[in-house]
């Protein structure tokens, strides 16, 4: 009898843990399901990193390419956003490059997320939301809040103590961030594979200038910054005097030539290209953010971050204003437009000359939303979900 | 409901629930997180209760697979062929013996990062030679605890400075000199503290009295496979990560217990899994409750409330407060008092060397491990001597704690002065 009883108890936890798991896994699965992305009439081809570097075919690594040629020649650059998910910056301007940008002279990549695998899930104990909403004058459009990281789903178990192909040691969940692995392996992990391919493409489409784009929180000291390996100190330096003289607050950093695996660092030993990467405050990713919301996302509001600054605790200025993601946006467009429009001024036949992309003033006045590809409402869950910022939260046992 | 109202009421439910009507601590942890989520005005979310718990994924695997691993090398008559070994070679030398056993306690927590790792390898091995050299059971488990959180964080691999190292950007550079002048002291000045009172120097014939049977005649070498392997697997893994496999520490684990099929004793390997399982299950338990209330403390801003209260402090109370938060916050993790705590404190500090700054911190942090509810060295330390309340262990784990403390922040502190020096 007792045996009896212990089975039925048994069998009703064992369906409860079957019920949780399939309810939690539903929306774990949501995460996979990828956000639109409408190039711009100036698209010329698309590609896949795969095309640099076979071993990524039918990988979850595997991204698009979007390429933007021009009429006339000029300088080739790469436009790199999604290298950190929770970075929504980065994703954000790279999705409007690619949805206005129209090349006249040059040619332009851009790959708006880098590493899509980490796109698929968020990170545990983060307590973030897993997408956020624009709502655009049809519909919203849904973007993933994905994690600094590749999905273990993709790439596991972590080795207790990681050395990325530059022979930096570092803790072994870092073998899962795409900006540590470079110059990347070509049979390594598939992270390592991800920084194999992009470097692949910065040299066989022979790159002038390579351009990441990254959000950090604001306790961290490189933040507003353009960091600069030593070959583009001269261009930083002008693009950064260009910016403050628009408004825009960017400091210079330095790569640390001791700091290896980073983008800033192997692209600038590795290959040709003038490399770039641009970090802005983003209060989401934060150690001390209050409540996780889309809202803390969008904003950037947040009062334990006003009381940090307070204490001197930031590196950033901040106020009760916050730091909305459509300025964060409008500061890396800012850069990004400045960078391709001074390569003239190294090499004229390097000249990169694009149209149509958003003023960063406008951006800020106006709002993301007004300047994205508005979305559709055939998707029913966006309606429902619009529904649920228009009107309130989800109900009881959301998933 | 504000930030630190969210904290107390998860806080309350939890001592409620665990103390009062006695509800297994994990199930009370997952009871609190919900609360929490529910008095922040949100709907309770199966997604971020799921997503929390598997913040301890890897480490739920690792003990699990470490258990099985103790139970085999119990069973296959390993255990008992080593400490007859290492009582024949040591039952005159006390003192030696007692710094050997800390270096091989300390060993695989210096290669893995991890101290649940070596208390429940090598941490096993030795608690039955110093138990019969008359060692009691607690003050062993305590020397083992011990031992397990100095191997996490002695060079050459301590994966709290690496948490701190990647939120500030300093490469995992020069870190060797002054986690040893910091660690090995307190390893040496624990393990005589604690054993050489009570160690007895005994007569051949008593040892020959306590010896327990050695297989070694039988079985040879081909007995050691389990420990060789895992150790030849850590090993490699870590010295030669461009040519090994990258198997992962619980496949390393679970390698070394298969090999135990065959190596020794014969034994029931379903059984061995089985009991295995039902010892963990309690703090497995807990780790997955701890990820959910870590994860709604963040979702309902508590977590940035109480980093943000240490944050304030006047200067002059800094130290005060990261002797404090550092270890409590271990609590939850030790690597996460590192990354959610560590690195906001060196960004406090950004005028003294980080690397110093970050070693220091990370000898504080390692304490986290002793604390409750998780407390994963002292609960398997107790677990290793069969002990069922791991307080009675942390009792005596408290006077090293105490030195580990004094050490981390006066290293902080002098940290000016050390860097001319070393």
């Amino acid at each position: 009898m007792k045996n009896k009883g212990y089975l039925i108890s048994a069998g009703i936890l064992l369906v409860l843990a079957f019920l949780w798991a399939g309810l939690a896994g539903r929306a774990f699965l949501k995460m996979f399901r990828e956000e639109s992305l409408r190039p711009s009439s100036g698209l010329t081809s698309k590609k896949m990193l795969s095309d640099y570097a076979s071993v990524l075919t039918n990988t979850p690594g595997d991204t698009p390419v979007f390429v933007y040629e021009g009429s006339k020649k000029g300088g080739r650059a790469l436009i790199l956003g999604g290298t950190h998910p929770n970075e929504p910056a980065g994703h954000i301007t790279a999705v409007l490059m690619l949805e206005h940008i129209k090349v006249q002279n040059g040619t332009v990549f851009i790959i708006p997320r880098a590493n899509n695998s980490g796109f698929t899930h968020s990170d545990p104990q983060e307590g973030n939301p897993q997408e956020f909403f624009l709502k655009t004058s049809t519909a919203a459009r849904r973007f993933r809040f994905g994690s600094r990281l590749t999905n273990p789903v993709h790439q596991w178990p972590d080795p207790s103590l990681y050395i990325n192909p530059s022979g930096q040691k570092l803790s072994g969940a870092e073998s899962r961030n795409l900006n540590r692995c470079y110059p990347g392996r070509e049979h390594g992990t598939l992270t390592e594979k991800i920084a194999f391919a992009i470097v692949r493409l910065i040299q066989e489409e022979k790159i002038d200038l390579a351009v990441d784009l990254h959000e950090a929180a604001l306790e961290y000291p490189v933040i507003n910054a353009i960091v600069f390996h030593e070959k583009s100190a001269e261009l930083a330096a002008i693009v950064q005097m260009e910016l403050q003289a628009e408004g825009f607050e960017f400091r210079l950093e330095v790569s640390p030539p001791n700091l290896r695996g980073l983008s800033h660092r192997e692209w600038g030993d590795f290959t040709p290209a003038f490399p770039l990467l641009l970090e802005t405050a983003n209060v989401s990713q934060g150690r001390l953010k209050g409540k996780t919301s889309q809202e803390l996302i969008l904003t950037g509001k947040d009062k334990f971050y006003l009381r940090a600054f307070e204490l001197g605790r930031l590196f950033v200025p901040y106020d009760s204003r916050g730091i909305p993601l459509k300025n964060r946006a409008a500061s890396h467009l800012a850069a990004v437009s400045t960078f391709l429009a001074n390569m003239a001024f190294f090499a004229p036949e390097k000249k990169i000359h694009v149209t149509g992309l958003p003023r960063p003033e406008d951006l800020i006045k106006n709002g993301l939303e007004t300047y994205l590809v508005p979305g559709s409402f055939s998707d029913r869950d966006q309606v429902r979900k619009i529904h649920i910022i228009l009107h309130g939260q989800m109900p009881l046992f959301s998933r | 409901m504000s930030e630190a109202a969210v904290f107390l009421v998860m806080v309350g439910v939890f001592v409620l629930l665990a103390m009062a009507f006695k509800v297994p601590i994990g199930i009370s942890l997952v009871f609190s997180s919900a609360t929490g989520m529910l008095v922040s005005g949100r709907s309770i979310s199966l997604r971020h209760l799921t997503e929390g718990s598997f913040g301890y994924f890897d480490t739920i695997l690792i003990i699990l697979t470490a258990m099985i691993f103790m139970k085999v090398i119990q069973m296959s008559g390993l255990l008992d062929t080593l400490t007859a070994f290492f009582i024949q070679v040591f039952y005159r030398k006390k003192g030696r013996l007692l710094l050997v056993v800390m270096l091989l306690i300390m060993f695989p927590g210096m290669i893995t990062g991890s101290s649940t790792t070596a208390v429940l390898s090598t941490g096993a091995l030795v608690a039955p030679v110093l138990i019969k050299l008359g060692l009691p059971r607690l003050k062993t488990a305590a020397l083992i605890a011990m031992g397990g959180i100095f191997g996490m964080v002695a060079p050459p691999v301590n994966i709290l400075v690496m948490i701190m190292g990647s939120g500030v950007d300093m490469p995992y550079v020069g870190l060797t000199v002054p986690l040893l002048v910091m660690v090995l002291p307190l390893a040496a000045g624990t393990a005589l503290w604690l054993g050489y009172k009570d160690i007895n120097i005994i007569s051949e014939t008593k040892m020959r009295h306590i010896l327990p049977p050695s297989l070694y005649q039988k079985f040879g070498l081909r007995l050691f496979l389990p420990l060789f392997l895992v150790f030849f697997l850590l090993l490699g893994e870590s010295l030669f990560p461009r040519f090994f496999p990258r198997l992962g520490i619980p496949a390393i684990f679970l390698l070394g217990s298969l090999s135990g099929i065959f190596s020794g004793k014969r034994f029931n390997f379903f059984a061995a899994t089985q009991n295995a399982v039902q010892e963990a299950m309690p703090i497995l338990c807990i780790l997955a409750g701890v990820g959910m209330f870590i994860q709604v403390m963040t979702l309902t801003g508590a977590r940035g409330w109480t980093v943000i209260s240490f944050l304030s402090l006047p200067p002059l109370w800094l130290y005060a407060g990261i002797a404090l938060s550092m270890p409590l916050f271990g609590a939850v993790s030790a690597f996460g008092s590192a990354s959610i705590l560590g690195v906001p404190f060196i960004l406090a500090m950004i005028g003294k060397n980080a690397v110093l700054t970050s070693a220091a911190l990370s000898v504080v942090a390692g304490l986290g491990d002793l604390m409750p509810p998780t407390a994963l060295a002292g609960i398997f330390a107790a677990q290793v001597v069969g002990e069922s309340n791991y307080f009675k262990v942390l009792r005596f784990c408290l006077v090293p704690a105490l030195f580990e403390l004094i050490i981390g922040i006066g290293f902080l502190v002098l940290t000016p002065y050390i860097d001319k020096v070393i």
